[in-house]
């Protein structure tokens, strides 16, 4: 049932099927026991038994939260919902300070822990109420939300500082605990370690610390000789093909997140254009596909980050050393190459991989909201006809920019499981508005899909739809027959 | 199903498709037309994107359900699905760069693999307000569309110059072509040709046709 073939899926996640299955899936128990069995065996009895506790407890929470989105609404997690309270908070509420394994209070993929310099006020407004409202276009209507009263509070969240110790605690080390790491980033990582977070994440920067500063200057070199060799030519000695590539790039970076000024600097541009070409006429089975220029922004803004004080407003790409710039648009390079490495067939000839996915989310909403898949369906309304560009440009295009680091933190967390789990994401972004949805006509529908009302979002509601995404896996992954037709 | 508010009464329910080149303006012509909106900041699109306006013609109320597609040929095996059942397309080419309007030949073919042969097709000419920039002859153009059977104008998202002409025109001939169709068939809406049929995915699948017993008539 755990598919072995995804050795990078967030720790999180694999454990907690197995402390969820283990003590609730009694009637799945049979088939599942094998690989209960076989991880249990690799941890010692007792932290086994602590850790499914405080899993069981963070799931609990995670349901609880969830709960409140779908209440009265039938779904198929019904039995869970049921299930014994969960005395186990206690165990999460214990204070920050107590020793415990620093992965495990963490792990709560709804906290809202991302932003050191983020009005913790806001930490503390109910997530719940966001949840009962969910259902509402208007999500952020402050009034709705303060009428209604948290049901639930959030498990105590760890202190700021507390969760910067332990990212501290894991990447000072000689050799970084990839897995810690992943647990940790899944529910948001601090602006300032942000670069250094994905470049770990990604396979990029290596884990062992001795070894970091070696790999990075090497790699930066070898993108600079590819520059030289691929992008600093002229274009007679380019085929046809490339021509046209380098002209749709050169079409494309203009247009990269125009609606923030900063990616209008020629100088911006100039480098997302190396950047793009480069990395098309090394990967000719796609070559540039419209969409991977969007996917570069956030690396692009994230390790700029590093040199470039204050908001991205007031950044000038002018102020910066020319060397710094080589070296960002290298790691830029390098993460972007990663990140496509496990999607490779999204940007190929048809874009099977993207097509694949279209029809899982398709599945996937029709278990969790019958109803919404009925009307769409019914409307005539193709999934591809929406989800596709999400799949494409990875939300991007769908939420305020602002907001598109705090969730790649989550997607990079995923590593190598993130195709299967944007399957997720995406049902909870789309369900977001299911009772709006079922009001609409097909058109309609394709009109308000194509602009969601997303632009006074907070962290909050990008929060809500990880929250979901992380409860609807746990339910749903380790139980594929919920999803076979 | 069915409870149409008023403002979607209509009489016709055409289907129209916006192809061409990447970056020749073709999400620009359709928010022109179809909101009255230009943006110098607008992104490339994504797969396909879709807007309707109706507008009156003659005594008939036409509604133009128009999908815009991506420009790049990696999407052509997306956006190629959407141009089933289109009754009209405009394909549009820069007026600045020469290598969109070379590239109207494919485009041309790829519509005519896809659809219907009685497809009303509009060669346009956007950004004509760039006049110092223009490297496509007006007369190249129109003499090119005569030879391949389209209209042709040039038309000016920014400036709003034609973009309401263009789309009225096809719009405008399809209509006079499903009035034609109707009086040789004595009028009988199920017995169109086939490939009029436009499947839209929805359930008013009514293109080219009238819509039965609909109130406004």
């Amino acid at each position: 049932m755990v598919k072995r073939s995804e050795p990078l899926r967030g720790s999180i996640n694999e454990r907690d099927h197995h402390g969820y299955r283990h003590q609730t899936m009694k009637s799945n128990s049979n088939s599942n026991s094998h690989s209960n069995q076989e991880d249990l065996k690799q941890q010692d009895t007792s932290s086994t038994n602590s850790h499914i506790t405080t899993l069981d407890s963070r799931f609990n929470q995670t349901l609880r939260n969830v709960q409140g989105l779908l209440k009265g609404r039938s779904f198929p997690g019904k039995v869970l919902i049921t299930r014994r309270s969960d005395p186990p908070d206690g165990a999460i509420l214990g204070s920050p300070g107590v020793s415990r394994s620093p992965s495990e209070i963490d792990s709560l993929p709804n906290k809202h822990m991302d932003d050191p310099n983020e009005d913790q006020s806001h930490i503390n407004k109910p997530n719940a109420s966001t949840s009962h409202n969910k259902l509402k276009p208007s999500m952020s209507n402050p009034e709705d939300r303060s009428k209604e009263a948290p049901r639930f509070v959030m498990g105590a969240r760890a202190t700021d500082t507390a969760r910067l110790l332990k990212f501290t605690k894991v990447l000072g080390g000689t050799t970084v605990i990839l897995d810690k790491l992943r647990e940790l980033a899944w529910s948001g990582v601090p602006p300032y370690l942000r670069p250094n977070v994905w470049r770990l994440l990604l396979g990029y920067a290596p884990p062992n610390s001795d070894r970091r500063e070696g790999v990075l200057r090497r790699k930066r070199i070898e993108y600079f000789d590819c520059v030289a060799q691929y992008y600093d030519i002229s274009d007679n000695e380019r085929t046809d093909e490339e021509i046209n590539m380098l002209r749709q790039i050169a079409v494309d970076c203009p247009r990269t997140v125009p609606d923030v000024t900063f990616f209008q600097q020629a100088a911006v541009q100039k480098s997302l254009e190396r950047i793009l070409y480069t990395w098309a006429i090394r990967h000719p089975a796609s070559g540039y596909v419209q969409g991977i220029n969007d996917l570069a922004t956030p690396f692009l803004v994230v390790f700029l980050s590093e040199h470039l004080e204050g908001s991205i407003d007031n950044w000038s790409i002018a102020d910066l050393d020319p060397e710094k710039i080589s070296d960002v648009e290298a790691d830029c390079y390098w993460c972007l190459s990663k990140l496509l490495d496990g999607m490779q067939d999204h940007y190929t000839f048809a874009q099977p991989g993207i097509q694949r996915l279209v029809f899982k989310l398709k599945e996937l909403v029709r278990r969790i909201d019958e109803p919404v898949a009925k009307h769409i369906d019914e409307q005539g309304l193709e999934f591809l006809q929406f989800a596709f560009r999400w799949f494409n440009c990875l939300l991007i295009r769908e939420i305020p920019f602002h907001l598109v680091t705090r969730l790649w933190d989550t997607y990079l967390a995923e590593g190598d499981a993130l195709p299967d789990f944007l399957v997720y994401i995406f049902a909870s972004f789309l369900l977001t508005w299911s009772d709006k949805l079922l009001k609409l006509d097909f058109q309609e529908m394709v009109m308000f899909l194509q602009h969601l009302p997303t632009n006074n979002w907070s962290h909050q509601e990008l929060e809500m739809v990880l929250s979901r995404a992380f409860m609807w896996h746990t339910m749903f992954d380790s139980c594929p027959n919920h999803l076979a037709t | 199903m069915g409870a149409y508010r008023a403002d979607d009464d209509y009489d016709y329910l055409f289907k129209l498709v916006l192809i061409g080149d990447s970056g020749v303006g073709k999400s620009n012509l359709l928010s022109r037309f179809t909101r009255n909106e230009f943006s110098l900041e607008s992104k490339s699109t994504i797969g396909v994107e879709f807007a309707t306006r109706s507008i009156r013609i003659d005594d008939k109320v036409v509604k133009a359900q128009i999908w815009d597609t991506a420009g790049q040929e990696r999407y052509r095996a997306i956006t190629s699905a959407y141009y089933r059942g289109a009754v009209g397309a405009l394909l549009v080419y820069d007026v600045t760069r020469h290598v969109t309007f070379e590239n109207v030949e494919r485009w041309l073919k790829e519509l005519r693999d896809h659809t219907d042969s009685n497809i009303v097709i509009m060669l346009v000419g956007n950004k004509s307000d760039l006049r110092h920039l223009r490297a496509v002859n007006s007369e190249d153009a129109k003499t090119f569309a005569e030879k391949e059977n389209m209209y042709f104008m040039e038309t000016s998202a920014l400036e709003s110059s034609n973009v309401e002409n263009a789309f009225t025109e096809v719009l405008t001939q399809i209509h006079q072509v499903v009035s034609r169709k109707a009086l040789d068939v004595g009028d009988d809406p199920a017995s169109l040709p086939k490939g009029q049929t436009i499947n839209v995915g929805n359930k008013d699948d009514v293109s080219a046709m009238k819509k039965v017993g609909c109130c406004s008539t």
